[in-house]
Formats: C-alpha cells, sequence, structure tokens
C-alpha cells in the first residue's frame, strides 16, 4: 500500500499525459486534415472544402464519422489477424513520444534522461507497421509500397540520428527539456544550420510525405501500402501519419528552434507552449507546402541522395562539432 | 487473357508479373499493361489494348461518308476538331470541293485552339503522373478558357463536330474573337508562371532527364511521330511537311529537342503551345469575311472511285484517313491511322529494363489517348 | 533521298509504279508488289529512311489487299504500296523490319483474318481472344466489290495510265538485280 500512495501521483500523471496524448493525437490529424486540404486548395487556386459548415470546417467531423461507418474490406487472399494487426501498430506507438515532449517548461509528460532515444525508437515502430501491413495486403502494389518505406525508412534514420548527435554532443544531454533550455541565447540553427537542414530532409522522408512519398507513390503503386485498406484501419495509418509529422516537427523544434523560447508572455512555463506549438506547426504549413508543389522523386535518386550526400554530410557536421566542442 | 500471364510468368528467373491497369491511375484511360518485373525493374512490358474498342472503321463502312463526322471527334476526344480537320479535308480533297478562305482560317484557328487544350491537359496529367499534384489545377485553369470559348461557337465542350464537309457549321462573331485574343494574351503571360514553378524545377529535371530515349531511327521504325519525333530532333510536322489547309500562310517554328528523352517531348510540347498561339494571333490578324460554306455541296456526297488519303497533325502526331471507295456514298474502307497506336507500340522496346517510376514517366510522355488506340 | 534512283529500285520489286497527284488523292506513289517482295520493298523503304505510316487491309475480289502506306521524314513522299494475299490469307510479315508493324499486322490479323507468316505474337489486339474467329471487317457477299471497283478511274491528262493492276502479271522482277540495287 506504501508503494501504491507512493507511485499515485506517478499513476495520475501518467493517466493525465496520455488523455492529453489522445487529445493531441486527434486534435492534430483533426487541424491538420482541414489545413491540408485548405492549404492544398489554395496552393491550387481554389477554395478547398467549402460546403460543410463556414469555409468548410465540420468537413474533417464528417469525414470521420464517414470513414468510422464504412465496411472494413479485407481481401480473399489477405492474412486476417497481420491485415487488422498493421494500423494498431502505426498507430499505437505515436502516444509515447508525445510523453516526452516538452511543449513548455511546465507542461511535459515526464523528463526522461533518454527522451530523445525514446521518440526515435517509437517512431522506427511505423516501418514495422507499413511491413506488415504492405506483407499481409496480398498485393503486389502493397508490397512494392512496403518494401520502399523499410529501405526509404531505414537509409533515412541515419542521417537523422547523426545530426541530432551533433546537439548532443554540444549539450551532453539525452533530455529533451535540457536541450531547449540550452538554447537560451542562440538556438542551434544558427549555429548548426547544416544538421537542421540534414535533419528537415530526413523528417520529411521519415514521415513518407511528398516528394518523398514513394511508399504511398499513387500514380505508381495506385496507392502503395494502403491498396486494400478501407474505413477505420485506413483512417488509422492518417492519424498514425499526422500524429508522425507532428512528432518529427516538435523534435526539430526542440532541437533547432529553441523549443518554448519566444517573447516572454503572463506564466511563461505554461504559456510557452503558444510558441511551442507555433513553430510546430509552420514546420507542418512547410511540410504540407513542399508537398503540393514538387513532383516525386525517383526510389533510386531518393536512396542516392541519402547516402551519397546526408550520410557523409552528416558524419562530417558530427566530426567538426566534436572537434570544435572538444577545443571551446 | 490467362495466356499473357503464362507467356510472361517464368519461375526460372524470380520474375513475376505485375498487372497496370486497366483501372490504375497513371495509365490515362482503359490501357492494360503487363509488367515482368526482377525487383523494380521492368524487363518485359506487354500492353494489352482493345477495352475501349468502339468499332468505328466498321460504323463507318455502314453509314454515308458526312454522317461519320461525329464518330471521328469520339476517337481523340482531345483533339477532336483536328480530327474533325482531317476527316473534312479527306472528303473535300475526295470529291474536289474548294473551300471558302474565311472557313480556312476559322478552322485553324479553332483547330490551334483545341491543340492547346489538348497540350494543356497532358502537362497537367503528366506531372500528376510525375508526384506533382498542383499543376494539373493551373493548367485547368487555363484550359477551361479554351472549352468557354469554343463552347460557344461549337455548341459542346469535349466532342466537337464543328467541321463540315466545304465549310464549318457555325460562323464566329466578334466575341470568339475578342475573346480568343484575351485568351493568347492571358496564356502568355502564365508562361513565366509555368516555367518558375515547374520546367527548372530539380526534381522534375532528374526525373525526365535521359528517361525514355528515342532516335530518330527507332521513330522510323515504329512509325512514332509527332512530338516524341520533334524530340529527337527531327522538324517533321504535318503542317510544315505536307502542308494542309492554309499552314503554309503562317510563320511559325517547329520546336525541336536533341536527345529524345522525355525531357526532350516535354519541352517540345511546351513549347509548341507558344507556336499554336503565333499562328491563332497570325490567323485573327487576317481573318477575312466571306461565306462559311460551300453552296454546291450535294447532300449525297458520292466519292469518286479510288483511294483517298489525308492527313493531319494532331497533338499526338500524324492522324491519317485512309478512304478506299467504290464510287458510292458510302466508304468501302476507312482506315484511321491515329498517332497513339504507332507511338504506344514502342513502349516494349523504350521501357526495357528500366525501373517502374520510369515506365510510369516514360509513358506519360507518350500523351496516350486510349480512346484513339482502340477506336 | 533520290526519288528518281528510288523509282528505278521500286520498278526492280514491283509490278507497276504509279506517280499520283498528291492534291487529288494525298499521296505521291502507287507500288503494287508481288506477296513475296513485300520483305524486300520494306528493308529498301527502311534503308532509304521512310517510316511506317500505316499497315491496312481492304477486302476486294480476287483477294484481300494489303495496304502498306510510307512516308518520309525530311521530304513529301507518301508510298502506298499494295499486294493480294494468298490462298490461304497469308502475308510475310514485316514486324522484324518495321517493329511498328508488330501490332498493325496482329490488328489487321483481327479484322481481315489476315495470318502473317513468321510473325513473333500473332494474338489478337484490338478484339477480345474469344472474338479470333470474327474478322469484322471481312465483307459478305452483297457488298464484296472487285478490285477494279475501287481503283481511280483514269483521269483524262494521265500521266501514267495504269490503273489496274491484277497479281498473276508479271511475275518476273529479278531479286538479284534488286539486291544489287539495294546495296548501291
Amino acid at each position: 500500500m506504501e508503494i501504491f500512495y507512493s507511485l499515485l501521483p506517478e499513476l495520475i500523471r501518467i493517466v493525465i499525459a496520455a488523455i492529453c496524448g489522445a487529445v493531441i493525437v486527434f486534435g492534430n490529424a483533426l487541424v491538420m486534415g482541414y489545413a491540408e486540404r485548405k492549404l492544398a486548395g489554395h496552393i491550387m487556386f481554389r477554395p478547398g472544402p467549402m460546403e460543410v459548415g463556414p469555409h468548410g470546417i465540420y468537413q474533417l467531423v464528417i469525414d470521420g464519422l464517414k470513414l468510422m461507418g464504412k465496411q472494413l474490406v479485407i481481401p480473399k487472399n489477405a492474412d486476417t489477424p497481420l491485415f487488422m494487426l498493421a494500423p494498431l501498430i502505426a498507430f499505437a506507438p505515436v502516444f509515447v513520444p508525445l510523453l516526452v515532449i516538452p511543449f513548455s517548461d511546465k507542461i511535459q509528460g515526464f523528463d526522461l534522461d533518454v527522451g530523445l532515444l525514446l521518440i526515435l525508437a517509437f517512431a522506427s515502430i511505423n516501418v514495422l507497421a507499413i511491413l506488415i501491413g504492405g506483407w499481409s495486403s496480398n498485393n503486389k502494389y502493397s508490397l512494392f509500397g512496403a518494401i520502399r518505406s523499410v529501405a526509404q525508412n531505414v537509409a533515412y534514420e541515419i542521417p537523422m540520428l547523426i545530426s541530432l548527435l551533433a546537439i548532443i554532443f554540444m549539450t551532453n544531454t539525452f533530455s529533451l527539456k535540457e536541450i531547449a533550455a540550452a538554447q537560451s541565447p542562440v538556438w542551434f540553427v544558427v549555429i548548426q544550420p547544416l544538421a537542421f537542414l540534414i535533419y528537415i530532409v530526413a523528417m520529411v522522408a521519415e514521415t513518407n510525405r511528398a516528394p518523398f512519398d514513394l511508399p504511398e507513390a499513387e500514380s505508381e503503386l495506385t496507392a502503395g501500402f494502403h491498396t486494400e485498406y478501407s474505413g477505420m484501419s485506413f483512417s488509422l495509418f492518417v492519424l498514425g501519419e499526422y500524429a508522425n509529422m507532428f512528432i518529427v516537427c516538435s523534435v526539430a523544434t526542440v532541437f533547432f528552434l529553441g523549443g518554448d523560447s519566444g517573447i516572454p508572455l503572463p506564466y511563461f512555463e505554461y504559456t510557452g507552449i503558444i510558441w511551442f506549438l507555433l513553430k510546430v506547426y509552420l514546420l507542418m504549413f512547410f511540410l504540407i507546402w513542399i508537398r503540393w508543389t514538387y513532383p516525386r522523386t525517383r526510389f533510386d535518386q531518393l536512396m542516392n541522395f541519402c547516402w551519397k550526400y546526408l550520410i557523409p554530410f552528416s558524419l562530417v557536421n558530427l566530426l567538426i562539432t566534436v572537434v570544435m566542442v572538444k577545443l571551446l | 487473357m490467362a495466356m499473357d500471364v503464362e507467356i510472361l510468368e517464368d519461375p526460372k528467373h524470380h520474375r513475376y508479373v505485375l498487372n497496370m491497369g486497366p483501372q490504375h491511375p497513371s495509365t490515362h484511360g482503359v490501357l492494360r499493361v503487363l509488367l515482368e518485373l526482377e525487383g523494380e525493374y521492368a524487363m518485359e512490358l506487354l500492353p494489352v489494348l482493345g477495352y475501349g474498342h468502339r468499332c468505328h472503321e466498321k460504323i463507318a463502312e455502314h453509314k454515308p461518308v458526312k454522317s461519320f463526322m461525329p464518330n471521328t471527334a469520339r476517337m481523340d476526344y482531345l483533339g477532336a476538331l483536328i480530327y474533325n480537320h482531317g476527316y473534312a479535308q479527306l472528303l473535300e480533297r475526295a470529291a474536289g470541293i474548294e473551300v471558302p478562305e474565311r472557313v480556312e482560317y476559322i478552322r485553324v484557328i479553332t483547330s490551334e485552339l483545341n491543340r492547346i487544350q489538348s497540350h494543356l491537359l497532358w502537362y497537367g496529367a503528366y506531372l500528376l503522373d510525375l508526384g506533382a499534384f498542383t499543376p494539373i489545377m493551373y493548367a485547368f485553369d487555363d484550359r477551361e478558357h479554351i472549352l468557354d470559348i469554343l463552347e460557344d461557337v461549337t455548341g459542346s465542350r469535349l466532342t466537337y463536330c464543328y467541321f463540315r464537309v466545304g465549310g464549318v457549321s457555325k460562323d464566329i462573331d466578334d466575341k470568339f474573337v475578342t475573346s480568343t485574343r484575351a485568351f493568347v494574351k492571358r496564356l502568355r503571360s502564365r508562361f513565366p508562371m509555368y516555367e518558375d514553378l515547374v520546367n527548372g524545377n530539380v526534381i522534375l529535371q532528374n526525373r525526365l532527364n535521359d528517361v525514355g530515349e528515342l532516335t530518330p531511327h527507332t521513330c522510323a521504325r515504329y512509325g512514332i511521330t509527332g512530338p516524341l519525333l520533334r524530340g529527337t530532333g527531327v522538324a517533321y510536322d504535318m503542317r510544315r511537311a505536307e502542308p494542309y489547309s492554309i499552314y503554309s500562310q503562317f510563320d511559325f517554328e517547329i520546336p525541336t529537342g536533341t536527345k529524345g528523352d522525355c525531357m526532350a517531348s516535354f519541352m517540345v510540347r511546351f513549347h509548341e503551345l507558344e507556336q499554336s498561339l503565333r499562328i491563332i494571333e497570325q490567323a485573327l490578324d487576317g481573318l477575312p469575311e466571306g461565306p462559311i460554306m460551300t453552296p454546291k455541296v450535294p447532300k449525297k456526297l458520292k466519292i469518286p472511285a479510288g483511294d483517298y488519303n489525308s492527313s493531319v497533325e494532331a497533338p499526338r502526331g500524324e492522324l491519317s484517313y485512309y478512304l478506299v471507295s467504290d464510287g458510292s456514298d458510302v466508304p468501302y474502307r476507312l482506315k484511321v491511322r491515329t498517332p497513339s497506336y504507332s507511338n504506344l507500340s514502342v513502349v516494349p522496346e523504350m521501357c526495357q529494363g528500366m525501373l517502374l517510376s520510369d515506365v510510369v514517366s516514360a509513358m506519360g510522355a507518350l500523351d496516350l489517348v486510349i480512346p484513339e488506340i482502340d477506336r | 533521298m533520290d526519288i528518281n534512283k528510288l523509282k528505278k529500285q521500286w520498278q526492280d520489286l514491283s509490278t507497276a509504279v504509279e506517280g499520283i497527284d498528291y492534291s487529288v488523292s494525298g499521296h505521291d506513289y502507287n507500288v503494287s508488289l508481288e506477296r513475296d517482295k513485300v520483305r524486300d520493298f520494306a528493308a529498301l523503304m527502311l534503308e532509304e529512311g521512310f517510316y511506317l505510316v500505316d499497315l491496312m487491309a481492304v477486302h476486294v475480289t480476287p483477294a484481300i489487299e494489303v495496304v502498306y502506306q510510307f512516308a518520309h521524314f525530311e521530304a513529301r513522299c507518301r508510298v502506298l504500296a499494295r499486294a493480294f494475299v494468298d490462298d490461304n490469307s497469308e502475308m510475310p510479315t514485316i514486324s522484324d523490319i518495321y517493329q511498328g508493324a508488330n501490332w498493325h499486322e496482329r490488328e489487321t490479323r483481327d479484322f481481315h483474318g489476315v495470318v502473317f507468316v513468321d510473325h513473333p505474337y500473332l494474338y489478337p489486339l484490338i478484339l477480345a481472344e474469344e472474338d479470333v474467329d470474327l474478322k469484322p471487317l471481312l465483307k459478305d457477299e452483297a457488298n464484296l466489290k472487285d478490285v477494279d471497283a475501287v481503283r481511280r478511274k483514269p483521269p483524262e491528262p494521265a500521266p501514267e495510265p495504269k490503273p489496274e493492276v491484277k497479281p498473276e502479271v508479271k511475275p518476273e522482277a529479278k531479286p538479284e538485280a534488286a539486291k544489287s540495287q539495294e546495296q548501291s
């Protein structure tokens, strides 16, 4: 009983953090779904959704209801247990990284010593979900998408991690809160511009967004790994994708854009979240912007770009950082 | 078509068959391509046609020559007026009918508008194949103006039946002239935007350069014409090579490429937009007054016995009508040589050993319109 | 492309070469071929830089006539070559010379039942495989015309008055001469 009472605050904290995480995941999906369609519309000189509610703001709610009401079609020759499992694997792990993200000084689930490692570890599970989904669909297009996705994500995790390691060497900690706090005079984007660029590119590839959306390249692979998915199982993949976007953008904000730092407001230890979210959604806007602007790269070019440019450059950057840290 | 698969499937080589189409986002219609893949490389390709076969040549043998005109528009729904043009010219040539000058000008203006419309649709759809979503909306924005202009004068938006033997069905008015001039000005002003947004993009360059290379000799062997041929450096355009209508009076260039790859044909098509605008401007400047129909065309048009050919430059290449007549008003045999048919037939050779993504970009560069292949 | 030399080569290979007024018919030359000279003719045309515009069949008596249309990229020279199929509706293929003929021959096989000998893959292209024997463009008895009925009547100032060509006439074209002409 003593142990229970001593753990109770932690348990309550976990429950609250999980609820907040769910709110963030679903709220983010609603905002992003609407923003993506609206922005895509305006980029294309058309208004986007306009019918449901003023400027179509209820469109996503209606879409969610529609997707929930739809039949889950399972192909005849699909591997049914894996087929059903894949969307859950894609969706479930996105809650965990949210626990360690420091939205502001006081708004954070846990300040873990290994926060970054936790995020990277759970972000990699997404690849497994795509592979399982593509494999179990028993469809050649899905399989293509899955194979491309694995090759792409495994390759792009390396420059992503190495570019972040440069920051780790400078701050001597994996704790996201301390990294964010370490940028009080200058943001690391100024000190480490190359690492920032590499991270941004790897981030786009890691979330399978255009111009690196090869796993779901619809003009080549119809819809890639989720060709056979319908209804809610499809929307779980989409929710997972938006949540992953949120996570990678949050990491970029923490590592390069100073976390919650900005013009101080009253109660800044809480209101810093405004600056944090502003930076995150600016990055998300950037993701949407390039998605609707650029054509898709080819698979070999994508891999060449990673292995021939991003990884060597990030290694050089790391080396320089290490030397500089040692000297100064 | 189980037999096709059996032919391609070869368990020894760990190859497998990917069925692309007839419902696939980048085959642009009911085209089916069987790809024998090794990894992601296409080692063999087998296009399967005929899903949209509507027996146009058989229909032609069963009705008076003049009433086949609407069918021509249904073959290539994007170049309908040019198909009208070729057919009207065929009958005029065969029956020895002179066409008033104003009619020729109207035909040239509307045909060139139609060509621009077709190229704009290709521009958007091709970039959609390459994964760029936005340009198609910009291209459709421009294309909509042409459809509105042509709707006013022809009455339809896509499958026009505007030309008649010896004339056109309706005269153009001042509104047509002013709105066409406005459109020419507008599209010119949009070219820099297209160049900035799309043509200079490094991803696009990497996707298209050195992909699907053709040589003039390959083109001769397969009968490839149109922008693909001009991309290889051969300035062969029916408007110049066998000047029909009044094209010989206009000053325009034939854009050519050098390498014959997808980028070359891409740029050729893009520059053809500008050349079509030039032709339209000159034709509008020189538009004469006069009748829009030859008075002496008989109701029952009898074609003297013999064979007749009429070739025009469709948006995708050379379109030929070949008519064999036995002296009656019904064709004995009408054969339509459609450019996409010959252009597509190069795919098994051109795409051999390509990545799947390159197959999509190479086939997109052919600018396929499947109904004109199946006829 | 030297048109006079070419005409001589055509004459060696064919039974008749006829120049036609382009403004009337839309093509420049009519070449009537024997069945066994079709491949030589196609090889010659490819060597001279012609491309294959079209290949089609016309059902007439005495036999189905296969029409090849060639044109040139550099100068206007539109040539129609014709040959009759034999009793088994057979015709040598030119799909190994002009690869573009591959599909045209398959289509002709669909529509008229002309069998192109040595064609690599004479499988239905436009029609479905169950319609192999449909041959929709063959004329029935009532509509079938003689080949003379669909030939152009000679105009008054005829340049080369040779309107009718029968496949039986003139079997004596010299293949050796044709070969040497080709090489030169």
